[in-house]
């Protein structure tokens, strides 16, 4: 039935940018290098605290995180959404705040919540 | 002042208008209550009683009549003219502050003639005011000011045509808590009226007439008070502002919080004013049970001692024997290790500013932990009834119960520095009631006269005989007062005082049963909560009992040394100064001093009453009952309250009066503890009774806060200076 159901809609779509899996891989490709390029000046630029390294772990497990996702509409929705951020950040049109929330996530240490860590942090 | 009452007047001694209009206020309370009269203020009909005067009058309506001179706790002056008010049929305006109403009267208090006086006034009073309202302290909270702004004229004819310049008077120096700039004052004399009838302390006057006319000494000397700050409060205007706390802030830019204060044992209201984290000064607030309006000077100026020589971190004195600095992981499982291994053998000192919340955890753990070696650092005696029945240990007949009495004898007792305010009281009643004192102990300089019955403590027994010429006044006196000093009971013999005291308190003929004549004064704030929660009071216990650990609860007052304890008793001071008890401490838990934390402090009436917090504690200074609370749950015997409710639930649990803020409960079983007491086998010995603080300079610095501070530092210089001069008496 789900199958029937991609058909009868693959039939019905128009395509974005790509008309098959072939070119929207190499969309997903070159947008992953454009990215890894950017990657030193994106550290030096907007000064955050994290070394090349590091950015690169990130934004390789921010491409692969995706890899479920093999629709090939979808594939290119993402890559021109990425593409606009990516620019954004070439352009610096973000501040260092936006930037540092694509690599370091949760920096906010969870506020104590019984007596003793209240007591040892001083926070009531 | 001198006292001068009616009987004296009645035998033709020689009188001031000024002391008849007290003596004959006074007098009409005696007298059967005549009838009212009627006045109208504004049209508004109101009835009085004869002697009202026209401003009290006007009071009873709400209508307040702007005024500089007149103060209603001291006698009318009538010389600041601003009260001037039109009565009808009257050709010229009348001083509202002195004139008593006649029947009928109408009184126009919003008149064209009373606007007209008011704006004249005001212009006069700023003809000679330098207009430096800017660089003023008391700028923003200045009679002058606001009233110059309600009643005033719009514009100044003041012109300075030779360019003489205005009226200037050189400041005095009358020490180091008053500063003085006396080309503001506008004369209204109550300062004067302040030292000679309340203060006790005749040093102010003035000299000269007219435009000439100056408020001073007479000579160059200090003040010599220990209420000299309220003098600050009482000028209207910025000519007697508060040395200390000069140019350091403006009032709009402060924050107020009340609290109580623990300097001593009265439990003063307070008002905190704080600024960026900082108590910029301490001034009264009003509460007529216990000061009035009135604050002791260690109470107002003391405050610099809480920035000073704090405890700020957590320490532990390491094996070169010198205290480290340590965070509170580290001190709390380090105190913690050594609370385990001590068992039961564990004891606890209360000093002077251990709040009741702190008290009672400390108690809930060492009980739990199984130890009772719970002691407070002043001692009081045990035989008889011991500190069980509450009427042994409190100021029974409460504060302002002092000033009704007729006869009072004190016993080891100098409450003009224990308690300045309860000494302010008894002056009262001496001024105005015909109060008679007399004491036993050292010679002191009470402010007002009174029979010396010598410091042998056998005069107790004379008394109960009856063999003493003082004991007839005391027997058929309506309303007498014993009041004891705590520090007397702490003698060898203080059980046996203690019981003499109490056979005399009965042996009186007390006719209104709500009278209670034996009081106990004592001197710090926390010893009437520890008794309560039942602490035992002196360190015996500590002594004895070869003890592993000791909690010192600020406890500096030196009671208890190093060498009372076995050499490896681990000790750990909890408190908020580097004082005496932090000196021998091997592992230190900074706390929270009263400005910094929401604690219950219980008077030596026994009022409970709370402090707020105004600042929050320096550094990783943390409440004290939380120390408490967090150390026992990693000794493994936690707690049951987290917050600070449920540790006043607990308080409620073990006396109930601990959180019925601001209400004093009162205590009786005068006849049980007097009977139980004569089981004692303790006797009076010969050893002349003494008083620690004798004089002013032995009162300025007392505790750790105030031995903290710089300014009290300077008094004591300032007084012992004075007592130098050849002026001095």
């Amino acid at each position: 039935m789900a199958s029937a159901a991609i058909r009868r809609g693959a039939r019905e779509v128009k395509p974005i940018l790509s008309l098959d899996l072939d070119e929207s891989r190499k969309r997903v490709l070159n947008l992953y290098k454009a990215w890894f390029r950017q990657l030193p000046y994106i550290v030096k630029q907007y000064d955050i605290p994290m070394n090349i390294e590091q950015c690169r772990s990130v934004l390789r497990q921010q491409f692969t995180n995706m890899i479920a996702y093999q629709d090939v509409r979808l594939m290119d929705m993402m890559v021109i959404k990425s593409q606009m951020e990516l620019k954004e950040i070439v352009n610096m049109w973000k501040q260092k705040g936006h930037v540092m929330a694509y690599f370091a996530k949760d920096t906010v240490e969870p506020k104590p919540k019984d007596f003793l860590s209240k007591f040892l942090s001083g926070k009531d | 002042m001198m006292r001068i009452t009616f009987a004296k007047v009645l035998q033709g001694a020689k009188i001031s208008p000024k002391h008849l209009l007290i003596a004959s206020r006074n007098q009409s309370g005696e007298v059967k209550k005549p009838e009212k009269i009627e006045v109208f203020i504004d049209n508004k009909s109101v009835m009085v009683e004869p002697g009202t005067t026209v401003l009290q009058a006007a009071a009873m309506v709400g209508v307040e009549i702007p005024r500089f001179c007149y103060h209603e706790r001291l006698a009318v002056a009538g010389n600041c003219r601003m009260c001037l008010v039109e009565v009808e049929k009257s050709p010229k305006p009348v001083a509202a502050c002195a004139m008593p109403v006649m029947k009928g009267w109408h009184i126009k208090t919003d008149s064209e003639m009373t606007k007209k006086a008011r704006e004249g006034i005001m212009e006069f009073l700023l003809v000679n005011h330098p207009l430096d309202c800017p660089i003023c302290d008391q700028g923003g909270e200045c009679d002058l000011q606001d009233q110059s702004m309600a009643f005033g004229s719009d514009r100044s004819r003041f012109t300075d045509n030779d360019f003489s310049g205005k009226r200037a008077v050189e400041d005095k120096d009358i020490g180091p808590l008053i500063k003085t700039i006396m080309t503001r004052c506008i004369h209204c004399t109550r300062c004067i009226r302040f030292a000679s009838e309340i203060a006790g302390v005749d040093d102010l006057g003035t000299t000269g007439r007219g435009n000439d006319m100056q408020v001073g000494t007479y000579i160059e000397k200090m003040f010599m008070s220990e209420l000299s700050g309220n003098v600050i409060d009482l000028c209207p205007v910025g000519a007697l502002t508060s040395k200390p706390y000069s140019f350091t802030a403006r009032p709009w830019e402060i924050r107020k919080v009340d609290s109580i204060d623990v300097l001593d044992a009265v439990g003063s209201n307070i008002v905190v004013s704080t600024r960026t984290g900082e108590v910029m000064r301490i001034m009264p607030r009003v509460n007529e049970e216990i000061n009035e309006e009135w604050l002791a000077d260690k109470s107002r100026f003391s405050y610099d001692g809480l920035k000073r020589q704090r405890l700020v971190t957590p320490m532990i004195r390491d094996n070169k024997g010198e205290l480290k600095p340590v965070d509170w992981e580290a001190a709390l499982l380090t105190v913690a290790k050594v609370v385990k291994n001590a068992g039961s053998k564990i004891g606890a000192v209360a000093g002077g500013f251990a709040d009741a919340e702190q008290l009672i955890a400390v108690k809930d753990l060492l009980n739990t932990l199984g130890s009772e070696a719970l002691c407070t650092e002043h001692t009081f005696p045990l035989d008889g009834s011991g500190t069980d029945l509450r009427s042994s240990y409190l100021l029974n007949n409460r504060i302002a119960g002092a000033e009704e009495a007729d006869v009072v004898l004190l016993v080891g007792t100098n409450p003009r520095f224990e308690a300045p305010l309860l000494n302010a009281r008894l002056r009262k009643g001496w001024v105005h009631n015909e109060l008679e004192v007399a004491s036993i102990g050292p010679k002191v300089d009470l402010t007002y006269d009174h029979d010396h019955l010598g410091d042998d403590p056998q005069v107790l027994q004379q008394l109960i005989n009856g063999q003493h010429e003082f004991s007839k006044k005391l027997r058929s006196a309506k309303k007498p007062l014993i009041i004891v000093g705590s520090e007397t009971l702490e003698r060898s013999d203080g059980a046996a005082i203690l019981s003499a005291v109490q056979t005399l308190a009965a042996s009186t003929s007390v006719e209104n049963k709500d009278w209670k004549v034996l009081n106990v004064l004592h001197k710090i704030a926390s010893q009437v909560a520890a008794l309560d929660i039942g602490y035992t009071p002196g360190v015996d216990k500590i002594r004895e009992g070869n003890l592993k650990v000791l909690f010192l609860l600020g406890a500096d007052d030196g009671a208890i040394e190093k060498s009372d304890l076995p050499p490896d008793c681990f000790v750990i001071y909890q408190g908020h100064h580097g004082d005496h008890g932090a000196s021998i401490a091997d592992a230190i838990l900074p706390g929270a001093a009263y400005t910094e934390k929401q604690a219950t402090y219980v008077n030596t009436e026994g009022r409970a009453q709370q402090t707020l917090v105004a600042v929050s504690p320096p550094g990783r200074a943390r409440e004290d009952w939380k120390i408490i609370r967090a150390l026992s749950e990693i000794v493994g015997a936690k707690l049951p309250y987290d917050k600070l409710n449920e540790i006043r639930d607990r308080l409620e649990e073990v006396a109930p009066h601990l959180t019925r803020y601001g209400s004093a409960e009162g205590a009786n079983y005068f006849k049980q503890a007097e009977q139980l007491a004569k089981k004692s086998k303790s006797q009076l010995d010969c050893t002349p009774i003494d008083v620690k603080v004798k004089e002013l300079q032995d009162y300025f610095m007392t505790d750790s806060i105030s031995r903290a501070s710089p300014t009290m530092a300077k008094c004591v210089q300032a007084v012992l200076k004075q007592k130098q001069s050849k002026y001095c008496d």
